[in-house]
């Protein structure tokens, strides 16, 4: 239980079985290696070697799988994925695919498909721009080259000019050729009334005159374009040509990519497995780099948990005689990394620790101190037995079916397995299964269903509001019960007495007045409740003036200590969002139920849509409502729990393991 | 009449109004998961999660609309209670904490979670504080909505 004990380890051995070293360490998957070289100091050469040799080959992979992975249909559906259903390989096997596999021959052949597909389109996009601008030609019915080669005396040029500016072109250019006759303007047909639309227009006129021509252009508003110099015949035979080379090109591109996707299909696998294989060995490379060396001989420093030394040590020996290694306590001023280590029952509650922070290696792992609690609140805030039902059996189906689920997404599952059980019990006793279900659809099991209820949040909220307090109260001061016995298992009894114990004793007794008073509770325990709250009382406004010569200050801080009372009452009503979120799930599936009896009502469908209705609104009910009641007891713990004794602050243990992404390594 | 309207017009409130304040509270935070997920669309799941975080206030709203409907015998072939207007008065304060708080919390919760979204696109180990604080807005639309609960069983229709 608690923070796994390390082992400091430091391994001397002969370079040339550094390799074998390095991939024992890594396969263990239990040392996390510590740096011993000097800041800046190049790596041992013999690794430097091997780390540019992968780093080549992991380049190669993550363009492949850069470009390829787009065009890959994956058969294992994502889901499957994550829940572990991938190809299983050895180390060994993946170094044998390595040497078969020529990376260098596949990315060349990519490429090409890459750069033809290029070039394609390039090709492509030209063509249709042409064809645009040639349907837009339709009114000009001379061959192009009039315009884009010309004649010995004529030239001319196309270009687009707006509607309103259509007449006043034309006299214009009446005006400066009325007796050159040396022109022919043709005007695509347009629509007199939309002024500002483009109109293009054609422009036939001879050689001497150009200049005069272009200027006269620039003044009144046409715009010349360019027309590619390749237009040589009528705009349809252009045309013809061009919608024949764009079918042409579009099944090329088709065909391209059709091979690209064969490639991928061909080479992904590969490329996956390799991927996984070359970031392990980057990584081991990059790890193993720390380490110091001599002419001869290299020294490797790592932590590992005290539970897998001797299975490590074992091994290591069985690879070369040449090898010593030493294993110590961590050293007091050392400050090692911290593993959870926590039994079957609590391990699935760790990620709660860690998405907090990781306590450090001589702290308190707050796992433990907080399953409970969180396991307690997420069953009433979700409080549904029916809902439980659901959760539970989906657990069950997956653990059924999947067999390899990678242990941190089991460990998460496991959590909410775990949750259910509460949730099926609060659901039980407080009489909400599927919401009102039972009340609505089954009159039958009425009496059955409230004989199991203890309480009744419908009816008598405020019985489970003082429940929720209640179970506040009781989590604040294990809280701080903990942050004592921390402050004195390192010999703060002052500390401890004035920071915890004393605001144990205010709160418990003021609790104690207060249900006394109430009558629930025998006559003298009002009188206990006095004292108890009373000397806690005392001891915060004496330990708050602690340490101030000026007795006027030392009244002041003692008030403003005990002022902080009131941030207790606020964490304690805190807890009434359990009631609240019960009372949500609540309520949700009782409108849930409601609508799907008002549907039932309708003729002859009616009992399809109810049951749509209720189903569907039920799921969606169940997951809102998860992650409400993830959410909120979470908060519970990291706000108010945590707040009294824990802060994390450790660096989690991050072994040297072999990369998972893609497919399932083992040694 | 005028009891009726007034326990209708709080329902109405207290479904519209936290209905607007998470319509746009998740916009906000809609708006920041695209962002990220432009650059990385494999954070689809922590983003949807942090995204629906202000969600909640809707429900609320929704909860205590059918919990007013539900007193006043509108659910069902009951048939509408009578009330005098000031039964009407209360059942409409009532509704008054989870309309004005589930309205302004989630429009700032959806603002946090958007902050923490960007969080998460650049330090994904930490979702487990991105999820915590936009729940530290909510904590006081539940205490709304709990406060509108309690009022609502303290009133005495029918």
């Amino acid at each position: 239980m608690g923070v796994a004990r390390l082992k400091k380890a430091e391994l001397y051995y002969h370079k040339s079985v550094h390799e074998e070293i390095a991939a024992a360490l890594q396969e263990s998957g239990a040392c996390q290696i510590i740096s011993t070289a000097e800041e800046n100091s190049a790596p041992p050469s013999e690794i430097e070697a091997l780390i540019s040799q992968t780093d080549d080959k992991l380049s190669d992979i993550r363009y492949l799988s850069r470009t390829l992975t787009p065009h890959y249909v994956d058969p294992i559906p994502a889901l499957d994925r994550m829940l572990g259903e991938r190809p299983e390989v050895t180390m060994q096997e993946l170094a044998e695919l390595s040497s078969q596999t020529d990376l260098k021959k596949i990315c060349e052949q990519v490429r090409e498909i890459e750069r033809e597909t290029g070039d394609v389109r390039m090709k492509l996009s030209e063509a249709r721009m042409n064809e645009s601008l040639l349907s837009s030609l339709g009114f000009f019915h001379y061959p192009l080259s009039v315009i884009t080669e010309g004649t010995r005396t004529l030239t001319g040029l196309i270009g687009t000019l707006k509607a309103e500016n259509v007449n006043g072109f034309r006299a214009a250019l009446g005006d400066f050729s009325k007796f050159l006759n040396e022109t022919e303007l043709v005007i695509a047909p347009f629509n007199e009334k939309d002024k500002a639309q483009e109109v293009y227009a054609a422009l036939i006129y001879s050689r001497n005159i150009e200049s005069e021509v272009r200027e006269l252009c620039a003044k009144n508003g046409l715009s010349v374009i360019d027309v590619p110099s390749v237009f040589a015949g009528t705009v349809d035979e252009e045309k013809e040509k061009y919608s024949a080379s764009i079918t042409e090109l579009e099944a090329k591109e088709q065909e391209l990519s059709a091979k690209m996707s064969e490639a991928a299909d061909a080479y992904v696998p590969t490329v996956q497995k390799l991927s996984d294989y070359y970031v392990s060995l980057s990584g081991r490379y990059n790890e193993m780099a720390r380490s110091y060396e001599t002419d001869c001989t290299m020294l490797t420093k790592f932590w590992v948990p005290t539970s897998k030394a001797d299975e490590l040590k074992q091994k290591i020996e069985e690879i070369s005689t040449d090898i010593e290694l030493v294993m110590s306590n961590p050293a007091p001023d050392d400050e090692p990394p911290s593993l959870l280590n926590n039994g079957d029952t609590v391990r699935p509650f760790n990620i709660l620790t860690e998405l907090y922070s990781s306590p450090t290696y001589r702290g308190i792992d707050p796992t433990p101190l907080l399953a409970p609690f969180f396991w307690i609140f997420f069953g009433m805030c979700l409080g549904d037995a029916g809902y439980a039902i659901v959760v539970f059996c989906t657990i069950l189906y997956v653990f059924k079916k999947y067999k390899k689920i990678p242990s941190g997404v089991k460990e998460f599952i496991r959590l909410f397995l775990f949750c259910s059980v509460s949730t099926f019990i609060y659901g039980v006793i407080s009489g909400s299964f599927f919401g009102n279900f039972i009340d609505s659809f089954v009159p039958v099991l009425i009496p059955f269903k409230n004989s199991l209820m203890l309480v009744d949040p419908m009816t008598n909220p405020m019985q489970v509001l003082g429940i929720s307090l209640l179970l506040g109260v009781i989590h604040l001061m294990f809280g701080l019960l903990i942050a004592a016995y921390d402050k004195l298992r390192h010999g703060e009894f002052i500390n401890a007495l004035g920071n915890d114990i004393s605001w144990f004793l205010l709160i418990v007794g003021l609790c104690l007045f207060g249900v006394g008073l109430g009558g629930m509770l025998p006559p003298h325990f009002v009188q206990i409740g006095q004292g108890m709250a009373g000397l806690g009382a005392v001891i915060i406004f004496l330990y708050a003036g602690k340490g101030e010569p000026n007795y006027f200050k030392k009244i002041i801080n003692g008030f403003l200590a005990l002022y902080g009372s009131t941030s207790y009452l606020g964490d304690i009503l805190s807890y009434s969002r359990l009631l609240a979120l019960g009372f949500g799930s609540a309520v949700i599936g009782m409108v849930i139920n409601l609508l799907g009896g008002l549907a039932a009502d309708i003729p002859y469908v009616g009992w399809v849509i109810a049951i749509i209705v209720i189903v569907g609104g039920h799921i969606f009910s169940i997951a809102i409502n998860i992650l409400g009641s993830f959410v909120h007891p979470l908060r519970l713990q990291y706000v108010e729990f945590f707040g009294k004794f824990y802060s994390g602050g450790g660096e989690p243990f991050t072994p040297l393991t072999l990369s998972q992404e893609f497919v399932n390594v083992k040694a | 009449m005028l009891g009726l309207s007034l326990a209708l017009f709080g329902a109405a409130l207290a479904a519209a109004l936290a209905g607007i304040g998470s319509a746009i509270g998740i916009g906000v935070a809609g708006g920041a998961a695209a962002g990220v997920m432009t650059e990385d669309p494999n954070k689809f799941g922590s983003c949807l999660i942090l995204q629906a975080l202000p969600g909640t206030q809707g429900i609320y709203g929704l909860l205590i609309a059918f919990f007013v409907l539900n007193k006043l015998g509108l659910l069902g072939g009951a048939g509408a209670v009578d009330l005098t207007w000031n039964q009407g008065l209360q059942i409409l304060a009532s509704c008054l904490p989870i309309a004005v708080v589930g309205w302004y919390s989630a429009i700032w919760q959806g603002k946090t979670s958007a902050a923490s979204i960007q969080m998460i696109s650049k330090k994904p180990e930490a979702m487990g504080k991105a999820i915590i604080l936009p729940a530290m807005v909510e904590t006081y639309a539940v205490l709304a909505l709990l406060t509108s609960i309690l009022m609502l069983m303290g009133v005495q229709v029918g």
